[in-house]
């Protein structure tokens, strides 16, 4: 597993303190975007099509804090737009690091390498690097030649600097399952400490709404591309979730699992669909029809989805809430095999 | 498809709910016109409607906000803004790819490179 175990142990403790608390509902990472800018336009992403001022805004790391605190998930990734474009992004990350939340900086390394200098190496912050292929189908994605080779030193210098490096890739219909598994070595020997996969979500502003995949196309991409992984392959999420991808687990969305705050409050019901605003997460938790979300419910824009923001909290959910499913984490963390 | 430019006619057909929703589901800028005649340009990013009283928020032109309206200060909403999930900027993207692609087949005599990586 690409988790060390101090973050385990720091979920662990988390859940089960949930549970014993008796909470139904609880928040596992805060999605936190301080700005909707990008210095890229990918095909998939349905995130940062907004009018200028919109684009030029940026949420205070005061805002930021008050959000963190008050949905207080152990875990924080911050997405975006590119978060390396935030200008207080040095304060943000060492205001988290301090007050002990796991931080994701999820960037597309473009200015990784200029910025690094900006922080300091901690347990507590990763820098989450999207790569979504091997140069190729990584630079069409991103739909920019040459960010592929951006990308690969910004990696190495993190990782030769004592940082916790991971990768983020996002995958869509087409994607070979062949090139995936040269990817995953070729991301491994650069020294990531581990791999994050999800299948991408159709969201409804993206440019590309042709090339999102279905669940059964899900579930044969991803049984393909981890069949027999690698003993070097270390992924750095929850290997249910990956079970799940593959077919072996049929779960439910928990949409409420990476609740999701930017400059418009606290988006509902989910980091994927925007349909309205919360001002408080209290009202978020409390107001938002949870029942009309998920594949159970229907939804149409659930049916697809199984995307790491809805599911990977029902993984960890299950790891804890049977010895069955603690039994099968650790069974497959041990082994390795998926 | 895009909504851009249009001019909804609220009235028996349209209600102004209706418009809301549009306009809240565009990105882009659009006119809010006020009962009183006065008009003003912003972005809508959320709406609700539970309460007894329904209200839009928005951030305008220059980025300041959010201001609250309520529906019933509402007249119209022009859908006058540039529609940013057009997706003008990624097909530009596909042509050019499409362009170099052609380009590079009539260069080696093929009729079109083939991409053995996809499935």
């Amino acid at each position: 597993m690409g988790v060390p175990m101090s973050q385990m142990w720091t979920v662990a403790t988390y859940v089960l303190r949930q549970k014993l608390a008796g909470r139904k509902r609880y928040p596992l990472v805060l999605m936190l975007e301080p700005l909707f800018r990008c210095n890229l336009a990918c095909a998939g992403c349905g995130k940062i099509q907004y009018p200028a001022q919109i684009l030029r805004k940026n949420l205070s790391v005061e805002k930021c804090l008050a959000a963190v605190e008050e949905c207080g998930a152990p875990m924080v990734s911050i997405p975006g737009g590119e978060p390396l474009m935030y200008p207080d992004i040095d304060r943000l990350v060492a205001e988290l690091v301090k007050r002990k939340k796991y931080v994701y900086l999820c960037t597309n390394a473009i200015l990784l390498k200029e910025k690094l200098d900006l922080f300091t190496p901690s347990t507590y912050l990763s820098f989450s690097v999207h790569m979504d292929g091997l140069r190729d189908e990584h630079d069409e994605a991103v739909c920019r030649d040459g960010v592929y080779d951006q990308a690969v030193p910004a990696i190495k210098e993190a990782v030769a600097r004592g940082f916790r490096v991971t990768t983020n890739s996002t995958l869509f219909d087409g994607a070979s399952p062949l090139r995936m598994r040269e990817f995953f070595d070729e991301m491994m020997s650069l020294g990531v400490e581990g791999m994050m996969i999800s299948p991408g979500y159709s969201y409804s502003k993206a440019p590309d709404q042709e090339h999102f995949l279905l669940q059964s196309r899900t579930h044969e991409l991803f049984a393909r591309m981890l069949s027999k992984p690698k003993k070097r392959w270390r992924f750095n999420q929850s290997p249910l979730f990956l079970r799940f991808l593959m077919g072996k687990h049929d779960f439910e969305c928990t949409p409420w699992g990476n609740p999701t705050y930017n400059m418009f409050g606290w988006q509902r019901p989910c980091y994927l669909l925007q349909e309205g605003y919360t001002k408080t997460f209290r009202e978020l938790m409390d107001t938002t029809p949870w029942e009309n979300y998920g594949k159970k419910s229907g939804n149409e824009k659930c049916r697809d989805c199984m995307v790491h923001c809805g599911y990977e909290a029902t993984a960890v959910d299950y790891t804890f809430s049977s010895m069955k499913g603690f039994v099968e984490t650790v069974g497959v963390t041990l082994t390795g095999k998926l | 498809m895009t909504l851009e430019g249009w001019v909804p006619e609220v009235g028996q057909y349209l209600t102004l709910a209706e418009v809301v929703e549009f306009a809240f589901d565009y990105r882009g800028n659009t006119t809010l016109v006020k009962a009183d005649g006065t008009e003003v340009v912003g972005y809508i990013f959320n709406r609700n409607t539970y309460g007894p009283e329904p209200f839009l928020e928005y951030f305008d032109e220059s980025g300041e906000g959010p201001f609250t309206l309520r529906y019933s200060e509402v007249a119209n909403i022009k859908f006058s803004g540039k529609d940013t999930a057009a997706g003008n900027s990624w097909r530009a993207w596909l042509e050019r790819k499409e362009r170099e692609k052609a380009e590079k087949g009539a260069a080696t005599g093929s009729v079109r490179d083939p991409d053995p990586h996809r499935g």
